[in-house]
């Protein structure tokens, strides 16, 4: 039973729950605000801006974010950086968290700036001629009204973070699949640890997707 | 010193960057020992998508299935597989394929059959690309209009052949783009088999950085190679959008991002 070695194991199981818990939230929220930040570049009217946009989007989307992680914990620990500590496990965890951020922010930005692209101009040239600056503009016309139509997708790409969250696992995060691992090579009861954290996992996501599509439908009736 | 040179001096004086390695990359036999990576990696690929259409094309007739016993199976399957993580499965499969192979296997390839690690991989990539290859030709089907099955079925085609003829060449031309960029989503996934010892890029990455210790480097380099692929062929499928109508082709997009993210 996956259930009877969860209780025989509590420490492992509950701290890879907790850890891809972590990694999940705080990739999410980093993948937000570069993915912003990204989607403001690429249509900013400064054409420089524009162009590191595109070349960020273009490569973190396509190199696989398992490179990415070893580049940022391996590569950047060659150059002597630490992520800002001595601790090995603090720094493997915020290595995995930063490539959580940077890869799916690429995807965030994507999204976020179809979004932008689809509120009317009108609505932006309305709002230059009652006097707001650009800045204004984005702030109180176009970004309030882009987060609304880009929840469903940007649910999608975190339900896409959570599974992906697993990578952390081969640079040495005790996260779920680590926590399996452990514990078939402590027990050889492969089916029950790998069932466990398969149960785990669709703990995690199933309600993350149920709540997408409920999203999605009462997106489209407010429409 | 021109001012090339003076960039290059000033970023080998930094510590860690190892310029003195820098030659590797341009060897002949460095060059060979990728290039053995990336022939593995397109193998992976190649033998994935392949196997995951043929699985994710049933997969997506059984969920269009009038029948419930066929269609909810097909649902469990699809939406169990996609909520999981596709390392997951390879490591799985890295670990138990052969115990799971062997019953099947022994009887042709003898009682010390052993499932090659690129077989394992090629079963847990497959295992999650199906489902969401199931989901992509399901999009497809649904997008046509009603008017096709009903017509086809007025002139009496029966069901494989309504299938055959009429349906699925339409449906699979729809999906063409989707399936391309699908293509960028497997050959960066396969990057995750090198966790169970396939000698693909990332691992022959992994065998040059230990030797050398200039990890930095390397998965620069190894990141290059994976762009100029998955770049070309996202070009490529966005070159591929065709006419289709436009709900469908919202409809997979919205799909494939989930699915391309992982």
């Amino acid at each position: 039973m996956p259930g009877a070695i969860v209780v025989e194991f509590p420490e492992l199981f509950l701290t890879g729950l907790w850890l891809t818990a972590q990694l999940s939230v705080i990739g999410s929220l980093g993948a937000l605000l570069i993915g912003t930040a990204i989607a403001l570049f690429r249509i900013s009217p400064l054409p420089p801006l524009r162009w590191i946009g595109v070349a960020y989007v273009e490569f973190f989307r396509n190199t696989p974010l398992l490179v990415q992680l070893f580049f940022l914990f391996l590569g950047l620990g060659a150059l002597g950086f630490r992520f800002w500590t001595t601790d090995t496990f603090v720094a493997i965890f915020r290595a995995a968290a930063a490539g959580m951020a940077l890869y799916h922010g690429a995807y965030v930005a994507e999204v976020i700036r179809g979004g932008l692209l689809g509120i009317d101009r009108g609505q932006i040239e309305a709002a230059r001629s009652l006097g707001l600056s650009y800045a204004q503009t984005l702030r109180y016309v176009q970004l309030p009204q882009t987060f609304r139509s880009v929840v469903p997708p940007l649910g999608n790409i975190g339900i896409a973070l959570i599974k992906n969250t697993s990578l952390a696992s081969t640079i040495g995060v005790a996260e779920l699949l680590q926590a399996a691992e452990i514990v078939e090579s402590r027990t050889f009861r492969t089916e029950e640890a790998f069932g466990a954290v398969v149960l785990l996992y669709l703990v995690l996501t199933i309600p993350a997707s149920l709540g997408v599509n409920w999203l999605e439908k009462r997106m489209l009736i407010a429409r | 010193m021109n001012p090339l040179e003076a960039l290059r001096a000033a970023i080998c004086a930094t510590p860690g960057v190892r310029c003195d390695t820098w030659h590797l990359f341009v060897d002949p036999n460095i060059i060979r020992f990728f290039g053995e990576g990336l022939r593995e990696t397109l193998l992976l690929s190649i033998a994935s998508v392949a196997l995951s259409f043929a699985v994710g094309l049933l997969f997506a007739l059984a969920r269009l299935s009038a029948r419930r016993w066929v269609r909810w199976p097909a649902v469990v399957y699809i939406e169990t597989i996609r909520a999981l993580p596709v390392l997951l499965l390879i490591v799985y499969f890295g670990i138990k394929g052969t115990a799971l192979f062997r019953p099947i296997a022994a009887p042709i390839a003898g009682e010390d059959f052993e499932l090659s690690r690129f077989w394992a991989g090629v079963l847990g990539l497959s295992l999650y690309t199906s489902a969401v290859l199931a989901e992509i030709i399901r999009a497809g089907i649904q997008a046509l209009p009603r008017g096709q099955t009903e017509a086809a079925s007025a002139l009496g085609l029966t069901y494989v052949h309504a299938m055959r003829f009429v349906i699925l060449p339409q449906a699979l031309r729809l999906m063409v783009p989707a399936m391309v960029g699908q293509l960028t989503t497997v050959i960066k996934d396969t990057s995750l088999v090198a966790t169970i010892g396939v000698f693909e890029l990332v691992r022959q990455g992994r065998v040059i950085y230990t030797q050398y210790f200039n990890p930095l480097e390397v998965f620069l380099y190894v990141a290059v190679i994976y762009f100029v692929i998955c770049f070309a062929l996202s070009q490529a499928s966005r070159r591929l959008e065709i006419q289709a109508p436009k709900e469908a082709k919202v409809k997979i997009e919205e799909l494939q991002l989930r699915d391309q993210v992982a």
